[in-house]
């Protein structure tokens, strides 16, 4: 279990997250959402103890992180961030391989071995894995990235806006992967989105956050609401049904006033 | 057609290591039985000449096994220089490393007058890493659009560094000094028992060849996986600062090596150090014994600085990398 015991961080003299509490469901797919520099990311980064809290604690299966050596942690959460703008030339398979790190530090046995090959059959990467990931279209190269972080064994993935730059058939694939991995894997999912339908889509719970704090939390489906929107992103939502899902549409200011 | 080349990359690569291996082990026997007495030959030495044996184990032998372990030092060194910085033309020769190495040497000198080749290397050694901390604690202020500045950078650094040296020898009359440890040669009537301190880092870069990898993928992805990015870093600025000590203090800076070795076998196998690691040190022994031997024969029986023959080939391979970058954007 994740939690996160009034949580405050700040980059100088700028807050970034004000007294944050925050219990993390288990296996479901929690989405992160609000507008730019709300403190979606700080707040994926506070918990994986990536970057030290100011002040508060983060507790990780009851115990607090900051006495949890690094390598320690990376054995319980995967975190995948946003900018992955990489040089590199590694194949797939190296790249599924460098997930084991935590638990084989660069010398891999036979158990690590079986658990790479795991995860590039989960996500279907058999024919690419000798591919350099330089050469893959980004939805190819998000998947290895999965598997790297499935190769990586944890309880708790957390992924920072991972379908920015994908096309919509990417972001679809990847969002249907996470959830199943929830139900195949157990897996607990935390994921910053930035579009808000596809948390309303994919989402089992929504954690909203502005300025730093988290103004509302709550099952998906309830939080899919017109006056909750509004208020997390400053903006107008017109939201319809379509099938049993809700879609919210914001393209046109004045169509949401018109209702 | 880079589909169908990659898929035959394996078996390709296998012949490639075979090859290697045997021009390695070809070129290792040709420079130990090139020099100017022609009693040391095999025939001699199955014989039990003891004239023969001894200019083998005084001799050839060392010289030989200066020039391994000083090309897979100086290959390995930038391997690991490139993985950890990200950056394809870093290497210890255009970063300032080998140049503090040398303003090390000088400083010992002027203190402590002529010393053992130990106390020259913990000299170089200091100041090697220093200088490395610096110039990557300088190049991480800076933000650059273009990965080739680096080297310019590190070079103009290197320069500086090299020209504190000189005004330094200047001063002091020791310009004759930093003369003769500015030449690159494997024939320096020395000891080489200094370089086998190269095997330490050479083994610490195998062991964590993986480590250095991650760290390549920058610092928020070694972190992500528990890896302390900076401990890392850390070591490998050692690892190239013994190996730059080392080399640099018994046989003068070797130009290119670091540089152009392992751009050529990243090329192929990809950027991941345990996979490339051996061959970079098997390239690298390969390209200096060749540039050696030839440096050995061409004013027979006199010879040339081998840190000169190094040059001018590594040079020209250095603008056929710099060019085919240039070109395909990478």
């Amino acid at each position: 279990m994740i939690e996160l015991k009034s949580v405050s961080q700040a980059y100088g003299e700028y807050a970034v997250l004000k007294d944050v509490n925050l219990i993390i469901q288990e296996e479901k797919i929690t989405a992160l959402i609000g507008a730019n520099g709300a403190g979606k990311s700080t707040l994926l980064n506070a918990a994986a103890n990536l970057i030290p809290v100011r002040s508060g604690t983060v507790l990780l299966d009851g115990e607090n992180v900051k006495e949890i050596k690094n390598i320690e942690i990376a054995k319980k959460i995967a975190i995948l961030k946003q900018t992955q703008h990489l040089n590199m030339r590694i194949t797939v398979r190296e790249l599924v391989s460098f997930g084991r790190y935590p638990h084989s530090k660069g010398r891999l046995k036979k158990e690590d071995e079986r658990k790479i090959q795991e995860a590039i059959d989960y996500m279907n990467l058999e024919e690419l894995q000798n591919r350099f990931i330089d050469e893959l279209s980004g939805g190819q190269r998000q998947r290895a990235y999965i598997a790297m972080i499935l190769a990586q064994d944890t309880k708790y993935i957390f992924l920072d806006e991972p379908l920015n730059n994908l096309d919509i058939k990417y972001s679809v694939e990847m969002m249907l992967i996470l959830q199943k991995m929830i139900k195949d894997l157990q897996k607990t999912v935390i994921i910053v989105l930035h579009d808000i339908n596809f948390a309303a889509a994919y989402a089992d719970e929504i954690v909203a956050m502005k300025d730093g704090r988290i103004i509302r939390e709550g099952k998906a489906v309830d939080m899919i609401e017109k006056e909750t929107l509004a208020e997390v992103f400053d903006h107008e939502f017109y939201i319809t049904d379509v099938g049993s899902r809700k879609v919210c549409v914001y393209f046109q200011p004045e169509m949401a006033k018109e209702k | 057609m880079k589909e169908k080349y990659l898929k035959k990359l394996c078996p390709i690569s296998v012949w490639k290591q075979i090859g290697l291996a045997v021009l390695f082990v070809f070129l290792f026997l040709a420079s130990l039985f090139i020099g100017v007495d022609k009693n040391v030959n095999i025939s001699q030495l199955f014989k039990m000449d003891t004239e023969a044996w001894q200019i083998f184990l005084v001799s050839r032998l060392p010289r030989t096994m200066a020039v391994v372990l000083t090309a897979s030092g100086l290959s390995v060194a930038g391997l690991i220089m490139q993985s950890v910085s990200n950056n394809k033309f870093m290497a210890p020769s255009t970063s300032g490393t080998t140049d503090a190495a040398m303003l090390g040497v000088l400083i010992a000198y002027l203190t402590l007058g002529n010393q053992t080749h130990l106390v020259q290397m913990v000299f170089a050694f200091v100041f090697a890493l220093t200088s490395s901390i610096l110039f990557m604690s300088i190049l991480s202020k800076i933000q650059l659009r273009d990965a080739v500045y680096i080297p310019l950078i590190g070079m103009m650094y290197g320069g500086i560094i090299k020209a504190f040296a000189n005004a330094v020898a200047y001063q002091t009359n020791a310009l004759q000094t930093l003369s003769k440890i500015g030449l690159g040669t494997f024939n320096r009537f020395t000891s080489f028992d200094i370089l086998y301190l190269i095997l330490i880092p050479l083994v610490l870069a195998v062991v964590y060849a993986t480590s250095f990898s991650i760290a390549g993928m920058g610092e928020d992805f070694s972190k992500g996986l528990g890896l302390s990015y900076k401990r890392i870093v850390f070591l490998g600025l050692c690892v190239i600062s013994i190996i730059s000590a080392a080399t640099f203090v018994t046989v003068g800076p070797i130009p290119f090596v670091g540089l152009i070795i392992p751009n050529m076998v990243t090329a192929f196998y990809g950027d991941d150090v345990k996979k490339s690691i051996f061959d970079v040190m098997l390239l690298g022994s390969v390209f200096v014994l060749a540039c050696d031997i030839f440096s050995r024969l061409i004013i027979y029986p006199y010879e040339l600085a081998a840190s000169f023959s190094i040059g001018i080939v590594g040079g020209i391979i250095f603008l056929i990398i710099l060019f085919r970058r240039v070109r395909y954007g990478k």
